[in-house]
Formats: structure tokens, sequence, C-alpha cells
């Protein structure tokens, strides 16, 4: 099997409740290194984290500017910031304009993540409202990285999950149960 | 896509043309904003340094279209929270408080400075200076005229910094916007008042090349989201010129999610995301 490095997952402010399954159910060993990169509606920018924490055995962190990735974390774009991987797995932020009306921006952080890790990545899209990260999911199959979509008939909006599939031809469309086995045999 | 090879020759280029030296910009973000640059002028590479070289305004404009100027009022609430509560009433007691916005934008941060130190009695004795290497922005800074609808956002800020306490929540103050600012929602406008647009000095400082030119220390020095776009030689280099250009007790400020590293924070003492100078 091919030994990944890092998991990105991409979602909006409606995809909550499926983040919070899928983190609950990972282990508090879990290996690998989990980048989530979501949509945060205007008015909730706080207590994110803390809303997550509470399910998660992995801690939870929004990193700082040019802070290393550590396996066995979860780490969360910071609400208002880009966030990147940079080559040396470390992060970067930056307050550069909206993409698609989105800051964090999923296409941006998709696009460092699948240069900094070629095949070596599996890019996960949710539920969403708005088509950021289906050219970013593109980037992760053009580099030869595995991904995965939510199963459009579970989303309560698809725009996100269709539009990704339009772009690129993914290798899984997993209902959020499938999502967590097959992360769980990763581990 | 502009690799580092090509950043570095442009980095070359504008040196030899310009005072300006982004050899310690963080790379990625510089590389970013290049093709940026170039897509929208539509120019390769050899078109831009060719450009640079024989057109001064087109250099000019070219190092703003660099900078990123994204800002809000009261950018971070939480923040601006902390000072209020926690930080200010430190100064309150002294005859004057010397304040530094360094990379200030267009000035929305020193607006939610000056309404701050008004609400708790301070205006008076604060003296405040703001500087960005972005001449643009100090215009816009002075000019204190932003974008209603588009910023929306300002206002629940507001609130949460000005009205509400998050320490008592039964501790409301009705503070009207009116006091301070302006809203046209014809022009689209919200209009800083004239006391407030009055009480900074705005000068243009490049962090990478110039020092504290002030003549003076700083109890409280801003420089939020300025250093994510420098490497870590370049952050060290400015974090310890605004080491030595505070005063005992002060404190540096940073966007919420960068931090100092290596040796340079052993001058600091951290709570809150605020970065309190150390007696030596
Ligand atoms: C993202 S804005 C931050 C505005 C504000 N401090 C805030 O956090 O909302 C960054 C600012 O830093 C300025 N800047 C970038 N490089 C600089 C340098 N070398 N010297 C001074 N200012 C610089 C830019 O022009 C820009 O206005």
């Amino acid at each position: 099997m091919n030994d990944y490095k890092a998991i990105m997952i991409g979602g909006s402010a409606g995809s909550f409740q499926v983040v919070s399954r899928i983190i609950a159910a990972l282990p508090a060993n879990y290996p690998l290194p989990i980048l989530m990169c979501l949509h945060r509606l205007k008015h909730i920018r706080s207590g994110f984290v803390e809303a997550l924490s509470i399910k998660s055995k992995l801690p939870i962190i929004e990193p700082h500017d040019k802070e290393p990735l550590k396996a066995g974390r979860i780490y969360l774009a910071p609400a208002n910031y880009h966030m990147y991987i940079e080559l040396g797995n470390r992060f970067s932020l930056s307050t550069e304009d909206v993409v698609n009306h989105s800051r964090p921006s999923i296409d941006l952080s998709f696009f460092s993540a699948s240069y900094n890790f070629k095949k070596k990545l599996v890019g996960i899209i949710l539920s969403g409202a708005n088509k950021d990260g289906a050219l970013g999911l593109k980037s992760v199959t053009d580099n030869g990285g595995l991904t995965i979509v939510q199963d459009p008939k579970e989303c309560q909006v698809p725009t996100m999950t269709t539009a990704s599939m339009n772009a690129t031809k993914v290798d899984y469309v997993f209902s959020t149960k499938q999502i967590i086995d097959f992360l769980l045999k990763l581990a | 896509m502009v690799t580092n090879e090509d950043a570095a020759r442009l980095i070359t280029a504008i040196k030899t043309s310009s005072t300006y030296d982004f050899t310690d910009y963080s790379d990625k973000s510089f590389c970013r904003r290049i093709e940026k640059i170039l897509l929208d002028n539509n120019m390769d590479l050899n078109q831009l340094i060719h450009k640079i070289g024989k057109d001064k305004d087109f250099l000019e404009q070219m190092v703003k279209d660099i900078t990123v100027n994204t800002t809000e009022l009261f950018r971070n609430p939480e923040m601006w929270q902390t000072l209020r509560y926690h930080i200010l009433p430190k100064f309150k007691k002294n005859r004057s408080i010397f304040i530094w916005h360094a990379g200030c934008s267009s000035g929305q941060e020193i607006y939610s400075m000056l309404i701050l130190l008004n609400e708790l009695g301070m205006f008076d004795q604060a003296k405040v200076f703001a500087t960005d290497i972005n001449t643009d922005m100090l215009e816009a800074a002075k000019a204190g005229q932003y974008k209603y609808r588009f910023n929306l956002g300002y206002l629940d800020n507001f609130d949460k910094v000005i009205k509400e306490n998050p320490f008592n929540f039964e501790d409301k103050v009705d503070v009207p916007y009116e006091k301070y600012f302006d809203i046209d929602k014809v022009k689209d406008t919200i209009q800083m008042k004239p006391f407030l647009r009055e009480k900074a000095v705005f000068r243009k400082h490049d962090l990478v090349k110039d020092g504290n030119v002030f003549y003076s220390k700083f109890d409280l020095i801003f420089c939020r989201n300025v250093i994510i776009y420098f490497n870590n030689k370049l952050q060290s280099r400015v974090i310890d010129m605004f080491n030595s250009s505070l005063n005992r007790d002060g404190y540096l400020i940073l966007g919420s999610h960068e931090s100092i590293l290596g040796a340079s924070a052993n001058n600091f003492e951290r709570s809150k995301g605020f970065y309190k100078k150390k007696q030596m």
C-alpha cells in the first residue's frame, strides 16, 4: 500500500457534523496528520476548535505561521487566513484576497499540499455550497495523490462535491461511514 | 509558475533600480504575488524585468502590488478585548503612551485603537505613529474612508469590542457608531470622524531597511500580519528592532497566528498573544 504522509479535508460550514463524526472515530494514536480547510460562517469565527475538540481524541490545532507539521494532530485552517503547506513540512499563512469568496480557500490549501506531498497525499472533499476545492482536488490527482469525495446523495449541499467530480476523475465516492473506515485502514 | 530562480532574478532587478529589497520575503508568498502581477499585466518575467529597469513609476506600482493589504476594523476582536481589559489599564496612569502601528495598511487598525483609547479616556495621553511601505495605503489610512456594504463585519466587530463585555454579559453600553464614524448607505461609505483622522502621525517606512525613526520608544508596537510575508531571518531582525524600540514594560502585538521564532523569543514573555518585553 502507498504510505501516505498526510490527509487533507475540505468542506464548508455545513459539513461540521460530518467532520465531527470523522474526528470522533479516529484513535488517539492515529499516525497521520490531518489537515482541514473548512469554510466558516462569517459570524462564527471562534469556538470552532473548542466544539470539534470535545469529540476528538487527537489535539486540534489552528497552526501558526511557519509552525512545523507533526503527525498525530489535526490542523484546522484558522479563520480569515489562507493555509499553505510549504516544502519542509511547515505551515505558512497569508491574508491574501479571498478566492471563490473564501478565506481560507480550499483550492489554495490543496494546491500547496499536493505540490508538497505529491502522491503521498489523500484529498477528501465533503459537502459544501461553493465550488472552491474542485480545482484543488484536481491538483491532488494531477500530482498522483488519492482523491475521495463524500457521496453527493449524502450531502445537504452537493455543489462542492459535484464540482470536484466534474473537475477530476476521483478515486472514490464514499459515504461518511466509508470515509471513516478508509481512514482507519490507513493507520 | 514563478520559480525561486525567477523570483531571485526579479529581486536583483528591483534592488538594482530602487531601494527595495525583497530578498528576505518568504519565497512562496512572493512568487504567488509575482504570478498575479504577470497575469494582471499580461507579461512574462523577462518583459517585467525589462520594464522595471526603465519605468520607475511602474516599479513603484509593482512594489505596491507585491504587498498584501487586507485588514479590518477591530480585526480579531478577542485581541482587542484583551487589550481593553488586561493591557491598556496598566498604562492608564502614565502621562503619555506611545504607540506604533508598523504595517498599518489602510488604517483600520489605527482607528480601532483610537476608538478604544477614547472609550477608556486615554485618547489625549496617546501619541500614535503609523507606518507602511505602501504610500497608497498611507493615503487611504489618512482619508479614513471605507466601503460600507462590503465591510458590514466591521460593525459586528465594533459591537463585540466596544459595546459588549466578554467578562460580564450584563455589562452592555450603547455607543452610537456616529460617535466615531458616519455611515452613508447611498454613497456606500464609512467615514471616520476628523478628530480621529487628525490624531496619528503617518510616515512611509520600510521594515527591511529602516529602524526606529521616531526618536522615541514605544509602550505598544503593533505589527500584525506583516511578518508572515517575511522569512525567519528577516522576522528575527525586525523583532529585535522592535525589542530595542520598546519601553520597559512595553508590549509587541503580532497577528493572531504569528509567533516569534528562534532566539529573539527569549526577549519576551508571552501571554494571550501579547509579547511583553522582558527586563534584562
Ligand atoms: C496584511 S496588512 C496588515 C494590516 C494590519 N496590520 C492588520 O493586521 O490588519 C500588511 C501590511 O504590511 C505592509 N508591508 C509589507 N512589507 C512591508 C515592509 N517591508 N515595511 C513596512 N510595511 C510593509 C503592507 O504594505 C501591508 O499594508
